[in-house]
């Protein structure tokens, strides 16, 4: 029975172990998509490159996929499955911080690993931002009732999207299909809009 | 500025990135993580040289079991560098380099991207990750908050890019 770890088929130290072999592959991808240069990255907030819409689309959808089918034939038990709880208003001010920083710096933390590691001397400079920044957090947090309460704000729990609108997981990845099918249309024809308004320049 | 050797088509880039997830999934129980390793590394420097940074409320959790850094989402961190080391040597794509758009003075441009890690970090925080343990892990598991964080940072990334116009020169 499946995963093999929450499920006590392996150890901690197994896990561990296949934890480098999982993160080589990651990296690997997230390499070969082209993931390793801001240049890639930052393109997609003008809908002129929308490499990084359409290869995280097709991950979720993909990913998505495959954890509907595992559950459907019993390989996997989904309540096994680590979901990061949803905090609301924290993950929409969280998100929007998020993304201008993203937009300001061409980099995400997992890209900027591979940035890293391809010699790019932004991504280095953007990780020793990340490390001061969770400092500064820290310490934030540490001192300040507000900031804590605020990050502890509109906990509704492991929330996925049939406790939203009813229904199981399979309503859940049709929903996602929707919500991924919606989100390529919509890059799209922005940059189609783009396209035609640089071709009138 | 550009690369001699073709990426892979996003799509099925995205297609790999999925079934790696999947894979992830069925081993560890959970996905692909990057900002709770700088979290942890943080911590862990911080309390080398501050061992009263252990009764900080925000990062006491991480220093419980005695090693922040003893943890799955930091040792496959090391991985994803690892791997992205190898495909980049495979396809001769390791070059010392700052990408920015042509004329965009260097000083400006880590600047940027200094801030911009700085903001990242405390975002990740508040949102519990970035855009691989949040946004791919919890979107491909089907979590409301994962959409929320997504429809947020794209819609402020949009917002925002007029400002960063030169620095990519688009």
């Amino acid at each position: 029975m499946y995963p093999l770890y929450t499920t006590g088929a392996i150890t901690t130290n197994e896990n561990y172990l296949y934890a480098i072999f999982i993160g080589i592959m990651f990296g690997f991808i997230l390499e070969r998509a082209g993931f390793g240069r801001a240049k890639h990255i930052a393109p997609v907030f003008y809908f002129k490159d929308l490499r990084v819409s359409r290869v995280m689309v097709s991950a979720i959808l993909t990913g998505a996929f495959w954890i509907t089918l595992a559950s459907y034939n019993g390989w996997i038990d989904f309540n096994q499955v680590f979901i990061p709880a949803t905090y609301v208003w924290p993950y929409l001010v969280g998100g929007a911080i998020f993304g201008l920083g993203m937009v300001m710096s061409g980099w995400c933390p997992g890209t900027a690993v591979v940035g890293l590691a391809k010699g790019k001397i932004d991504a280095a400079v953007f990780l020793f931002g990340v490390l001061a920044g969770m400092y500064v957090y820290f310490d934030l947090f540490d001192s300040y009732e507000s900031i804590a309460n605020f990050a502890n704000s509109g906990y509704i729990g492991k929330f996925t999207i049939d406790k939203l609108i009813g229904g199981d997981i399979y309503t859940s990845f049709i929903v996602t299909v929707l919500m991924g099918i919606g989100l390529a249309i919509f890059m799209h024809t922005m940059k189609s809009i783009r396209d035609k308004k640089e071709g009138e320049n | 500025m550009k690369d001699n050797h073709n990426y892979w088509n996003p799509l099925i880039a995205g297609f790999l990135l999925g079934t790696a997830l999947f894979i992830s999934f069925m081993i560890a129980g959970q996905g692909m993580g990057a900002s709770g390793a700088f979290a942890r590394l943080t911590a862990q420097v911080t309390y080398l040289y501050d061992a009263t940074f252990a009764t900080n409320a925000y990062v006491a959790p991480y220093l419980r079991d005695g090693n922040a850094l003893a943890n799955w989402t930091v040792i496959q961190v090391v991985g994803i560098f690892i791997g992205g080391f190898i495909s980049a040597a495979m396809a001769g794509r390791i070059k010392q380099g700052i990408d920015r758009g042509d004329g965009y003075p260097i000083y400006k441009r880590l600047f940027w991207a200094f801030l911009g890690g700085l903001l990242i970090a405390a975002a990740t925080r508040l949102a519990r990750g970035c855009t691989s343990g949040q946004a791919l892990d919890g979107a491909a598991t089907f979590s409301v908050g994962a959409w929320i964080f997504m429809l947020a940072a794209f819609g402020a990334g949009f917002l925002m890019a007029p400002l960063f116009k030169k620095q990519w020169k688009m």
